[in-house]
């Protein structure tokens, strides 16, 4: 919002017009209507000006009561698609005689989409006082018949749509009714016009009828009662931003933009739990508590499958298990066979978007990606503004309200080749390749503002960094697992080096997130003194942000200054850790298969990597690196 | 309670008018663009700003952001 203000503030905000998307993307309502008020002081015609190319959707508004507060939520709606809005605002209830006559401004304006905005007050307004529940019967029918007309009109006359909107049933109205069978029949012969209002759409092509009871039902209040009375304005404005929003889907369509791919991330998003971590039967699928949440998200993520929407995949794991899993486990719904593309593997998720984009042949405003993690979303926004990406959390009952609450795969008709289109599609899961290719996310990293702390571990911390060792399966350089007491243990020996890793970003601090485990020989061998790495260890929710890079940087220099002439490591494989195969030649280790320890009794066996101090690698200028050795001070 | 500078910070930031502070006395028929929806919207604003409820029949009879500002810091 600051930055959109400081456009304002400048004037610039026509010559800036293709950042707005990106500012509004994740803009609360508060902060939505705001900046539809500051957009709708931008005429469409200086954005034009400066930006010949940007799409103009021009939409006409009439109805019954005072419209003009739609204008600024209809504005920002617009604007979050790229688009902007060419209102043309009709007189106050002036509706009737603007849907009538051909030769009627409204017609002559020629809009993209014309809204008639209607409000339980047409039909209220006429009742007489007091009134009975066959006054209102001949009110609502002469309005059906009426809006009947309108639409019959509409469709000879315009090549433009039409979009009517169902009345809410205000309690205004039906507590007016003191006895429960009257109040009942007030509620049937209401529903008798929606039902009748909705079937405009049936027969007429140009007429779009949008239902406001889901909308309604979610919470959001139809009536402001001052804003009704002392200013005619009978729709909320919350009902209003909720209007304009369905409007916003609308226009993309008259634009010519689609949305054609949803692609998932998987743990957190598919399922609860960290495949990598938790194994197949670990991650949360289905029959336990967070598991129904995580089908019912799979079964809606089915369901837009069913009605044309391609289904991807792109996660951050080992691209073996990710098959497995897909093609084999009973519990999941959504399957292999329901993706167009999979893919598995650790490089930045905005490289592997590009890449579902360029295999399936669409354009990457097609894709609208769904994550939990606020780190993989921000990235996929700063790189790729034109990809929708839909907020999920930690809370998997709210997946599939957050998924459908933008009409992202709206379309006007759902053909045949549309179910068809998915079966099309069908590609084994894409092969990737390591974790650490994060010179294309240099920018993001550094607007990431990473702070590592590497500090000699207290005995507080032997709690927690037990359970690293016992809980982190991928990036567990030897999966040596150390009850509590085996970490005091450490803690207490003199020889032995225990660091921990905080991290923090601009999203929150990640807190104690991994661990080096150390030991000096104080021997002085042939090959001078060694630091020895027993284990490495971070937590996956951290990857590939060049903490490991930094930290092992840091090691590597703390060890040439206090006298060692070596350090060691080993890498010992397991199902799960393929992920840190490379990383100790990655950063100038070789290999060293003399190495006595490498099957001793305690150790996981494995391949053990020399560093012989000469050439330390530069640790990632983005990480700011905080150290804190044994015997420093803070 | 807010004073006139952050008023007139208000209507500049949430209404998107350019306006300098000595412009608050102008009447609506003097201010360049203006619009009698940013009324309702200045009520809301207001309101959330201030915590305290404005009388929105006396805001719509305001001949001024002035008037306005005054019914606000009197709520």
């Amino acid at each position: 919002m600051s930055t959109l203000l400081e456009l304002h503030r400048g004037g610039d905000l026509a010559a800036r017009y293709p950042l707005v998307p990106r500012l509004l993307a994740e803009l609360g309502p508060d902060e939505l209507a705001q900046a539809g008020a500051l957009l709708a002081r931008v005429p469409a015609a200086e954005v034009r000006r400066h930006h010949p190319t940007v799409p103009v959707v021009k939409v006409a508004i009439t109805g019954h009561g005072t419209l003009s507060p739609l204008v600024a939520p209809l504005t920002a709606e617009l604007a979050r698609h790229g688009l902007v809005l060419d209102p043309v605002v009709s007189p106050f209830d002036s509706y009737v005689f603007d849907l009538t006559d051909p030769g009627s401004a409204l017609y002559a304006a020629g809009a993209d989409l014309v809204l008639c905005v209607l409000d339980p007050m047409i039909i209220i307004d006429e009742l007489p006082v007091p009134w009975t529940l066959a006054d209102l019967e001949k009110i609502v029918d002469e309005k059906v018949r009426l809006l009947t007309g309108l639409a019959d009109r509409f469709q000879a006359t315009s090549r433009g749509t039409l979009v009517l909107n169902t009345l809410p049933l205000p309690r205004l109205l039906a507590g007016q009714l003191v006895d429960y069978r009257s109040r009942a029949a007030l509620g049937a012969l209401w529903r008798r016009a929606a039902t009748a209002l909705l079937g405009l759409a049936d027969d007429r092509p140009a007429v779009v009828v949008l239902d406001l009871d889901p909308i309604l039902a979610d919470g959001t209040a139809a009536h402001d009662p001052r804003l009704s009375v002392y200013a005619k304005a009978y729709l909320a404005p919350g009902l209003l931003a909720a209007y304009a929003r369905e409007v916003g889907h609308l226009a993309r369509l008259v634009a010519g933009q689609t949305r054609k791919c949803l692609v998932l991330d998987l743990d957190g998003t598919v399922w609860g739990g960290i495949l990598g971590e938790d194994g197949p039967d670990g991650v949360e699928v289905a029959d336990t508590y967070r598991g129904e949440a995580f089908r019912a998200f799979q079964k809606v993520a089915r369901q837009l499958g069913s009605q044309g929407v391609l289904l991807a995949v792109v996660s951050k794991n080992d691209p073996e298990p990710v098959r497995r899993i897909l093609a084999e486990h009973p519990g999941l719904t959504l399957r292999a066979e329901d993706f167009a593309g999979v893919t598995a593997n650790w490089r930045p998720k905005h490289e592997n978007l590009l890449e579902t984009a360029r295999r399936l042949n669409l354009g990457t405003s097609s894709l609208v990606f769904a994550d939990d993690s606020p780190y993989e979303r921000a990235l996929v926004r700063r790189e790729l503004p034109e990809i929708a990406v839909v907020d999920l959390d930690d809370e998997p009952a709210s997946h599939v309200e957050r998924l459908l609450a933008d009409g992202w795969f709206n379309v006007r008709e759902v053909t045949a080749d549309d179910r068809a289109r998915p079966s099309r599609y069908r590609e084994d899961v894409a092969r990737g390749d390591f974790l650490d290719t994060f010179d294309s996310i240099e920018d993001y990293l550094r607007e990431l503002g990473v702070a590592v702390r590497l500090e000699a571990a207290r005995a507080s911390q032997a709690g927690r960094l037990s359970q690293l060792t016992l809980r982190t399966n991928q990036f567990n350089l030897t999966t040596r697992r150390l009850q509590p007491p085996a970490v005091q243990e450490l803690l207490d020996d003199p020889a032995a080096l225990v660091l921990a890793i905080h991290s923090a970003d601009r999203f929150g601090d990640n807190g104690l997130v991994g661990a080096i485990l150390a030991r000096r020989d104080g021997l002085d061998g042939p090959d001078g003194a060694i630091l020895r790495i027993d284990n490495f260890l971070l937590s996956c929710r951290v990857f590939s942000r060049g903490i490991e890079h930094a930290c092992l940087a840091a090691l590597l220099h703390h060890a040439r200054d206090t006298g060692a002439r070596q350090v060691l490591g080993t890498y010992a494989p397991t199902a799960k850790n393929g992920i840190v195969r490379d990383l100790y030649p990655r950063y100038g280790f070789t290999a060293d298969p003399a190495d006595p320890d490498a099957e001793a009794p305690g150790g996981a066996g494995g391949t053990t990597f020399r560093h012989d101090l000469n050439h330390i690698v530069a640790a990632p200028a983005h990480v700011a690196l905080t150290t804190i050795f044994p015997g420093e001070h803070e | 309670m807010i004073n006139s500078t952050e008023f007139a910070g208000l209507v500049r930031d949430e209404l998107g008018l350019p306006l300098a502070e000595e412009e608050l006395g102008s009447t609506f028929d003097e201010l360049p663009g203006w619009d009698s929806v940013y009324l309702l919207r200045l009520l809301t604003v207001l309101e959330r700003e201030t915590g305290a409820r404005v009388s929105l029949p006396d805001v719509l009879e305001a001949r001024s952001l002035a008037e306005v500002y005054t019914l606000a810091v009197q709520a």
